[in-house]
C-alpha cells in the first residue's frame, strides 16, 4: 500500500489552462474560417490561398522558433511545445493582418512576437505585453510599405474614416457615401468587407466572445467595458459635435478597426491584464478611452492595438494600486472608474473642439492643358491623307491615317497583343471648308485603356464648330489624362486636313 | 454577479450520495485504542492515569492545562498501557495514551446529566466545559469559550451546511438523532441568550430541509435557513455574512452571532441527556478509493486502518489518505492515525498527478478566495521575498480553505504557496 503525500486541497476543478487554450484556439479558427470563406467568395481562390499561406508562415515560424529554443534550453520538447501555447499568438497575429500582407513581413513579425514578445520575457505567463500586438506593431513600424499592391482590398472602413473623414463629419451625404462604400452599417456589423483577416465580423466576434465568457475562458467584464466605453465615448463625441442622426457613429466605432477582435481575443488575455476583477475593469475602461483618443486625435486607425500595448504596460501599476482585500477596495475601484469616465468624457469634449469635421470637398476644376498644334512631338508623327468624300450637304469627310503611340514607339514596346499600327481618323469639314463638323476615330491602335480614352465624346466634341484654319491648340481635358500621345495623334490628323485645305 | 468582485466562493461537486443514504456502520474498538493528547492546537496535557491502571468508558484520563481547561475521557474499558507517539491528524507525531481494550465496555458517568430547562446559563456553561465539548466542525476549539463572553447575541447559527465534499457526518447525525440535536440547540440558544437559532442547511438538500422544518415547526425561535450549495459557506465568516448581512473584525459576536456546528450540538446533547462526554466519533469514510464508503460510528482512538478495513479496504494501491475533508484535510502517509473527537471524515482518494503549467495570471484564484485575497499576487511577492507587499496583501488572513488551488486552471499548488508566504511572514516576525 502506498500513501502518497500531497498538500491540501486534494481536489481540482475540471477546467484546465490547457483546455481553455484549446477552446480559445477553436474560437480563433472559427474566425479564420469565416475569413477564408469571405476571401474565397469575394475575391477568389488566389486570396484564400494567400490567407492559407499566411497562416502556414506564422505557425511555421512559431514552431521553428519554439523548437529551436527548446533544443537550446534542453527542454522536454513535447511538454514545452504543448504548454507554451505559442500557436495562439501566431493565429491572433495572422487574424490581425490584412490579406495582402507580405509573407516575409508576417514571418518577421511572428518571430518578434514569439521570441521577443514571449520567450525573452520568460515564456507563457511571464510576458508583459500582448505578444501578438508586439508583432503587429513591428509590421507597422518597419514594414509599412510591404503590402502586395492590391486595388481590390485597399480601403478599409477604418482607413477611409482616417484618411478621408478626419474621424468626424456632419455632412449627411458624406455619411451615406461612407456607409454605402461598405454596404451600410449592417454589413459593417456582419463583417463582409476587407480588413484584418479576423477583425471584420463584429457579429461573429461578439457571439464567440459570449460563448467564451460563458465557458469562463475569458472574463466578460473586459470586452463589455471596453466596447461599451468606446460606444459611449464616441456617442458623446457625436453629440458634442452636434451631429443629428448620430447613432451610426458609435456603431461605426465599435464595428471597425478590430476593436471587437481586440476586446475578445487580446485585451482579455489574462497574462497581460490585471489579476482582480477591479483591476480588469479599470484596465478595460482605460483601453477604451485610449482607443478612441488615438483614433480621433492622432487620426490613427490602429488605436485598438496601441491601447492594448499601453494598458499592458500599466497593468503592474493597476495591480499595485489595487493591493489588499478586495472587499475593502470596492470604494476605491468605483472612484477610479468614475474619475476615468469623467476624464474620458472630458477629453471627448476637448477633442470635439480640436477636430474640424470633414466637409465635402468642392468639385475640383477639371484639369485641362492646352497643346499647341506646333508641338514637336505632333510634328514628328507621320500622317497621310487616305482620301476624301464629298457629302450631300456640301461638307467633305477626310480619311487620315496618323501615327500614334503604338506606331511610333511600338517596336520598342513589349508585346501588348495587338499590331503596332497607326490610328485612323475621319474628319468632316463643312461646305465653307473651315468649320469642323466632326472628328471621329475609326481605328484606334494605341495602348488599351490609355489611347482609347480619346474616343470619349467629351474630348472629340470640343472640335465641333471650330474653325480649322485658325485651330492653333487643342484642349487636353481630364477625360484623356494619360492619353497624351493619342491626343497628339489626333492633332496630327487635324494638321493633315489643315494642310490639305491649304491653311 | 458583481462587477467588481468575483464570486468569493464556488460550487464544488459534493459526492454526498456515496454515503448520505446508507445506515451508520458501528465499528467496535480493536484490541487497543490510542487516545490523542491534543486539544485545540495544544499538546500540554496532564495525564491522570498510569500504566497498568484500569479505566472505564468515561474515565477522565487527562486534562489540557494550556490556556483553557479541556478534559479527555477514555473511550473503552481496559488497562492503560502507557504513552506512545503516533502521527496525529494534525500531521504532527503526538503523545497518545494507549489503552488495552477488555471488550466489556464498562461505563462510568464522569458527570451527571443536566436538564437544560431548569439549569441556569452559568451552570450550562460550566457543564459544557466539564464535558469537554469541542467544536465538531474540524477545528476542535472548546465550545464553552464562545458562550462565556457572549453578549448581545441575536442569533445562534447552527452550521449544518457541511460544505466539504464527500462528508455527510452532519447529515447522517441529523437523519438519526434530530431530537437530541434539537435539545443541544435549545440549550445552546439559552446559553447564548439569542433570540433565534438558525439552522443553515444547503438549498440542495431539500428532503433534509423539510424534515428539520417539520421538527422545529412547533418550537418558537428555531428555524431552518437554506444556504447556497457553495464552498466554503460553512466558514464562520461566510455564514455570518450570509445570515446577518454583516462583517465583523475578530469574533462573530461583534455581528451578534454565535456559530456552532450541528454535530457539536449533538455532542452537547449527549452530555446533557446521557452524561456522556465525547468518546465516540461519527464520521464519513468516503472517497473514490475506498470500497464501501459509509458513515462510521466508533470509539475515539480507533486507528484509521481498522476503520478502512471495516469499509472494505482500499480500491487501489496508491492513495491519498486524508484526515478530514478533501479540501482542508491533511494527507497522512500511514493509516495509523486514529479517530479523533473532532474528526468528521476520512477521505481516501486515488492518487492522480496533475499536469501543471505556468500561472497565466487569470485571476480565478482572486475571484474565488472567500477572504477576498489575491493569492496569485501573494505567491509572486513571496517568490520575490517582498514582505511589505505580502503584508499589504494580507497574506496572514488566508484561512487555507484550498479554494484557490482547487480553482487554478494551471493546476498549481496555490494554497500551499500562500502557506509558504505565511510562513515567511511568521519567520520574519520572530
Ligand atoms: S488561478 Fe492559477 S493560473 Fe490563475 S492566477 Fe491564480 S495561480 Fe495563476
Ligand atoms: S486558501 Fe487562502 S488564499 Fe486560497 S482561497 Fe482560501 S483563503 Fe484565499
Amino acid at each position: 500500500m502506498k500513501f502518497t503525500f500531497s498538500v491540501s486541497p486534494n481536489l481540482r476543478q475540471k477546467q484546465s489552462t490547457k483546455r481553455m487554450m484549446l477552446e480559445l484556439t477553436i474560437a480563433l479558427l472559427i474566425v479564420y474560417a469565416f475569413s477564408l470563406f469571405y476571401y474565397f467568395k469575394e475575391f477568389g481562390s488566389e486570396y484564400a490561398i494567400q490567407a492559407l499561406l499566411m497562416m502556414a508562415t506564422a505557425l511555421g515560424v512559431t514552431f521553428v522558433t519554439e523548437i529551436a529554443w527548446a533544443l537550446f534550453k534542453k527542454e522536454n520538447m513535447k511538454k514545452y511545445l504543448a504548454s507554451s501555447f505559442g500557436w495562439i499568438t501566431a493565429i491572433i497575429l495572422v487574424l490581425m493582418c490584412p490579406v495582402d500582407t507580405q509573407l516575409y513581413a508576417l514571418g518577421m513579425a511572428t518571430f518578434f512576437a514569439i521570441f521577443v514578445g514571449r520567450i525573452l520575457f520568460g515564456g507563457f505567463g511571464q510576458n508583459i505585453f500582448n505578444p501578438a500586438a508586439v508583432g503587429f506593431a513591428i509590421i507597422f513600424a518597419s514594414f509599412a510599405g510591404s503590402k502586395v499592391a492590391d486595388v481590390a482590398t485597399g480601403a478599409t472602413p477604418i482607413s477611409t474614416m482616417a484618411t478621408g473623414y478626419n474621424w468626424l463629419t456632419l455632412n449627411d451625404t458624406m455619411i451615406s457615401t461612407l456607409l454605402d462604400k461598405f454596404d451600410g452599417l449592417w454589413n459593417l456589423f456582419l463583417g463582409w468587407y476587407p480588413g484584418g483577416l479576423g477583425e471584420t465580423s463584429t457579429l461573429l466576434l461578439l457571439v464567440l466572445g459570449a460563448i467564451l465568457a460563458i465557458r469562463k475562458v475569458i472574463d466578460w467584464r473586459v470586452p463589455l467595458i471596453y466596447l461599451g466605453s468606446i460606444f459611449v465615448l464616441s456617442s458623446a463625441l457625436a453629440l458634442f459635435s452636434g451631429m443629428s442622426n448620430w447613432l451610426w457613429y458609435p456603431i461605426f466605432h465599435v464595428c471597425t478597426g478590430g476593436v471587437a477582435f481586440g476586446a475578445v481575443f487580446m485585451l482579455s488575455d489574462p497574462v497581460t491584464s490585471p489579476a482582480t476583477k477591479q483591476g480588469k475593469c479599470v484596465f478595460a475602461l482605460g483601453a477604451g478611452i485610449i482607443t478612441v483618443l488615438i483614433r480621433v486625435l492622432a487620426n490613427a486607425p490602429e488605436g485598438c492595438m496601441y491601447s492594448i500595448l499601453i494598458m499592458n504596460m500599466l497593468t503592474p501599476a493597476i495591480d499595485q494600486a489595487f493591493s489588499g482585500k478586495q472587499r475593502a477596495l470596492i470604494k476605491k475601484s468605483w472612484i477610479s472608474l468614475s474619475v476615468l469616465s469623467l476624464l474620458g468624457l472630458g477629453s471627448m469634449y476637448l477633442a470635439n473642439m480640436a477636430i474640424t469635421p470633414a466637409e465635402p470637398k468642392k468639385p475640383e476644376k477639371p484639369k485641362t492643358e492646352m497643346i499647341a498644334m506646333g508641338d514637336d512631338y505632333v510634328n514628328s508623327l507621320s500622317a497621310k491623307l487616305d482620301g476624301s468624300v464629298k457629302n450631300a450637304d456640301g461638307s467633305t469627310t477626310y480619311q487620315i491615317t496618323a501615327e500614334g503611340f503604338a506606331a511610333k514607339e511600338g517596336p520598342n514596346m513589349p508585346d501588348y497583343g495587338h499590331p503596332f499600327e497607326p490610328n485612323q481618323f475621319e474628319i468632316t469639314i463643312a461646305a465653307d471648308n473651315k468649320t469642323i463638323v466632326s472628328v471621329n476615330v475609326t481605328a484606334m491602335n494605341d495602348t488599351e485603356y490609355f489611347g482609347d480614352k480619346i474616343l470619349n465624346a467629351k474630348y472629340l466634341d470640343q472640335f465641333k464648330g471650330k474653325d480649322i484654319s485658325t485651330l492653333n491648340e487643342v484642349e487636353k481635358n481630364d477625360v484623356v489624362s494619360g492619353a497624351t500621345f493619342s491626343v497628339k495623334s489626333s492633332m496630327r490628323a487635324l494638321l493633315e486636313v489643315k494642310k490639305a485645305l491649304g491653311y | 454577479m458583481s462587477l467588481l468582485l468575483g464570486s468569493m466562493r464556488h460550487h464544488i461537486p459534493g459526492y454526498k450520495e456515496l454515503t448520505s443514504k446508507k445506515a451508520i456502520l458501528e465499528v467496535n474498538a480493536g484490541p487497543q485504542v490510542f487516545i490523542p493528547m491534543f486539544a485545540s492546537h495544544s499538546t500540554q496535557f496532564e495525564i491522570l492515569v498510569q500504566e497498568g491502571d484500569h479505566v472505564k468508558v468515561g474515565t477522565k484520563i487527562a486534562v489540557c492545562k494550556d490556556r483553557m481547561e479541556i478534559p479527555i475521557y477514555s473511550s473503552v474499558s481496559g488497562t492503560v498501557k502507557g504513552v506512545q507517539k503516533i502521527m496525529h491528524m494534525s500531521l504532527k507525531p503526538l503523545d497518545h495514551v494507549v489503552i488495552e481494550n477488555d471488550g466489556k465496555m464498562e461505563r462510568e458517568l464522569p458527570f451527571q446529566p443536566l436538564d437544560y430547562q431548569t439549569a441556569t446559563r452559568e451552570e450550562l456553561i460550566a457543564f459544557m466545559k466539564e464535558a469537554g465539548i469541542i467544536g465538531q466542525g474540524g477545528a476542535g476549539f472548546p465550545t464553552y469559550v464562545k458562550y462565556q463572553s457572549a453578549k448581545d447575541i441575536k442569533k445562534l447559527i447552527i452550521d449544518a451546511a457541511e460544505c466539504e465534499p464527500y462528508i455527510t457526518a452532519d447529515h447522517i447525525a441529523m437523519e438519526n438523532h434530530l431530537d437530541e440535536i434539537l435539545v443541544g440547540i435549545l440549550a445552546m440558544r439559552k446559553m447564548a441568550q439569542a433570540e433565534e437559532a438558525v439552522i443553515a442547511i444547503k438549498k440542495t438538500h431539500t428532503e433534509m430541509i423539510k424534515k428539520v422544518e417539520a421538527a422545529v415547526a412547533n418550537i418558537n425561535g428555531v428555524r431552518v435557513l437554506a444556504v447556497p450549495d457553495v464552498y466554503p459557506i460553512g466558514w464562520e465568516r461566510a455564514l455570518v455574512r450570509y445570515v446577518m448581512k454583516k462583517d465583523y473584525q475578530k469574533l462573530p459576536s461583534e455581528a451578534g452571532a454565535i456559530v456552532n456546528n450541528v454535530s457539536t450540538a449533538y455532542a452537547f446533547a449527549n452530555a446533557l441527556l446521557h452524561g456522556e462526554p465525547i468518546i465516540t466519533a461519527l464520521m464519513t469514510v468516503s472517497g473514490n478509493a475506498v470500497k464501501e464508503p459509509v458513515n462510521v460510528h466508533c470509539p475515539v482512538g480507533v486507528p484509521a486502518s481498522e476503520l478502512i478495513e471495516a469499509c472494505g479496504g482500499y480500491t487501489c494501491e496508491d492513495v491519498k489518505l486524508i484526515a478530514a475533508g478533501a479540501m482542508m484535510g491533511k494527507t497522512i502517509v500511514n493509516d495509523k492515525f486514529v479517530a479523533e473527537r473532532q474528526m468528521n471524515a476520512i477521505t481516501v482518494l486515488a492518487t492522480e498527478s496533475y499536469d501543471s503549467v505556468a500561472c497565466m495570471r487569470c485571476g480565478q484564484c482572486c475571484d474565488v478566495c472567500p477572504v477576498g485575497l489575491q493569492p496569485v499576487r501573494i505567491v509572486q511577492s513571496a517568490k520575490a521575498k517582498n514582505q511589505a507587499m505580502m503584508e499589504k496583501l494580507h497574506a496572514m488572513d488566508c484561512i487555507e480553505c484550498g479554494l484557490c488551488a482547487y480553482i487554478c486552471p494551471s493546476r498549481l499548488d496555490v494554497t500551499e504557496n500562500v502557506r509558504k508566504a505565511k510562513r515567511q511572514l511568521a519567520m520574519a516576525k520572530k
